[in-house]
């Protein structure tokens, strides 16, 4: 088996709609954007708010402490794109923030037997550094 | 009743032979379908005055050289990216213009080498996906990039939420493989699947194996769509437009925040409406099936069978020939082939036409059919024909 030398996934790119979220990411924290009109959180961030359109918005500081439950996850055997051929399956999630439920971030599900999980578990956000100035969040199982 | 009810009819439809690899041209393949297309309406290239054709990735040919090819000269031609619904999105185009006075007679087609070509299954290019689809830099960097991934995400939840089980979806392909048997055109004529032998075979993406997974082909299909004053001229027998919702949409383009809803739930109320029609006046149907799940989930979209009970629906056979909704009676895009749903419009028309009349491949007198298309959970669009 051939074995991974650097990091070969994609790395999230930066636009000025999202590159507060990844900058704060790169920091080991987590920002959200959020509309200045409505207050609510807007994920993923972009130009306006799609609960009632305000291009007024803002950034709040989650912090590093982050709790989720997952709302829908998949298992992947194969790899659709570089890097993730040397750690299959692949667990993907898409988990519903604890003090945001509307929210629901997508990441994978590291260091887990993608047989326990299931649809409701308790996760916590971790973030892995996959290069020397970049960081990205995961999710792990949180065992209280 | 909206206006377009029963105007327009599809007068034509025509394919090529499918296969696994062509070794030609969508272009090549295209002329193919067109001709035989016209060759079944009785029409000559130069009756055509509108072509219009969907890609994605730019996997076909462009209507202008297909017009040039044909040897006509028409006054419209339009390209549109798109997957599944779009057949029902071009459709409902050419009705418009029809009916508008600005069109009579246009052919429309989708061409593909999907299997040696794009494969639309095996995911996209990292770049692209990143920096073209909304918010590909929140799903791209986990791995997520096939829409079997995508929509197993939907499927997962809406399973555990509603009890569907992997043999109900071993239920759906089996039923469609069972019509594979009965159409040799089909890719999977001869290899008919069982429940053990489905069960048994690995998850590429859970919860999908290979078998819940549509065939990647090489072909082309196209379908002529004219007035129904201009369909009596026309040698076959005209199947008529009596209903659409040609194109909705999730409520967020971002649609993995919200799995819970699919663009096509949005779709149903107002397709019977202009249809004039219920869920239970349906006499056969053409689901859109890139996926086992996806036609599940749309069965319920549709009112075929109420959310949590969907599962039992597709297991008491009613999906199968004989059953309450014959359905992808050609095999379907999960045993067929795989021509971003065009060719189980070709079905539905066949069938309504009663093509098969005398066989055990035709649904018994059926005069009312519904087609869907499914080109995500993000959009939808969906059209109910009449013979
Ligand atoms: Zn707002």
């Amino acid at each position: 088996m051939t074995k991974q030398t650097a990091y070969e996934k994609p790395i999230p790119l930066k636009t000025p709609d999202n590159h507060e979220y990844w900058d704060a990411a790169d920091r080991h924290e987590l920002k959200l954007q959020k509309c200045a009109a409505c207050r609510t959180f807007i994920h993923p961030p972009g130009p306006a708010c799609p609960t009632c359109g305000s291009p007024e918005t803002e950034w709040e500081l989650l912090g590093s402490d982050i709790s989720a439950t997952v709302y829908s996850y998949i298992v992947s055997y194969r790899p659709f794109l570089p890097g993730f051929q040397y750690e299959l399956p692949t667990v993907i999630t898409v988990a519903a923030l604890d003090a945001a439920p509307d929210v629901k971030i997508m990441a994978n599900i590291i260091e887990c037997d993608p047989e326990v999980v299931e649809i409701g578990m308790p996760l916590k956000m971790t973030w892995v550094d996959v290069t020397d100035d970049r960081a990205l969040p995961q999710w792990v199982l949180n065992r209280g | 009743m909206a206006t377009y009810s029963n105007q327009c009819a599809i007068v034509g439809v025509g394919e090529n032979q499918r296969s696994r690899k062509s070794g030609t041209t969508p272009l090549h393949m295209a002329l193919t379908a067109a001709r035989n297309a016209l060759e079944d309406a009785g029409l000559e290239a130069k009756d055509l005055d509108g072509i219009m054709n969907y890609s994605t990735g730019g996997d076909s040919c462009p209507s202008h050289e297909l017009a040039t090819y044909l040897g006509c000269h028409p006054k419209y031609v339009k390209d549109i990216s798109g997957g599944g619904s779009s057949t029902e999105l071009l459709i409902a185009d050419a009705v418009a213009l029809i009916e508008a006075g600005m069109l009579e007679t246009v052919l429309i087609y989708r061409s593909m080498n999907g299997s040696s070509g794009v494969q639309v299954g095996r995911g996209y290019d990292p770049n692209m996906l990143q920096e073209m689809l909304p918010g590909g830099s929140f799903i791209m960097p986990y791995g997520s990039a096939s829409p079997s991934q995508w929509f197993g995400m939907f499927a997962n939840r809406h399973m555990h939420e509603t009890g569907i089980t992997k043999e109900h979806l071993g239920h759906v392909c089996i039923s469609f493989y069972e019509h594979a048997q009965r159409n040799p055109n089909a890719f999977l004529n001869g290899k008919p699947l069982d429940m053990e032998t489905y069960l048994a075979t690995p998850d590429i993406s859970m919860p999908f194996n290979i078998h819940d997974c549509c065939v990647e082909l090489d072909e082309a299909n196209a379908i002529i769509v004219t007035s129904a004053a201009n369909a009596k001229n026309c040698k076959s027998k005209p199947v008529f437009i009596a209903g659409m919702a040609p194109r909705t949409t999730h409520s967020h383009v971002h649609y993995w925040t919200q799995v819970d809803e699919v663009a096509a739930d949005h779709a149903a109320a107002e397709l019977y409406k202009s249809a004039g029609v219920k869920p239970e006046d349906i006499q056969v149907a053409s689901i859109y099936d890139c996926f086992s799940w996806v036609v599940l989930r749309q069965l319920e979209s549709y009112g075929f069978a109420k959310r949590g009970e969907v599962g039992d629906f597709v297991a008491a056979g009613n999906i199968k020939m004989g059953g309450s909704l014959p359905s992808n009676t050609a095999g379907g895009m999960l045993s067929e082939g795989y021509t971003h749903g065009m060719n189980n419009v070709l079905e539905l028309v066949r069938q309504l036409r009663h093509d098969y009349k005398g066989t055990e491949r035709q649904v018994k007198d059926c005069e009312l059919g519904i087609a869907t298309g499914w080109a995500g959970p993000d959009i939808a669009g969906a059209m109910i024909l009449r013979n």
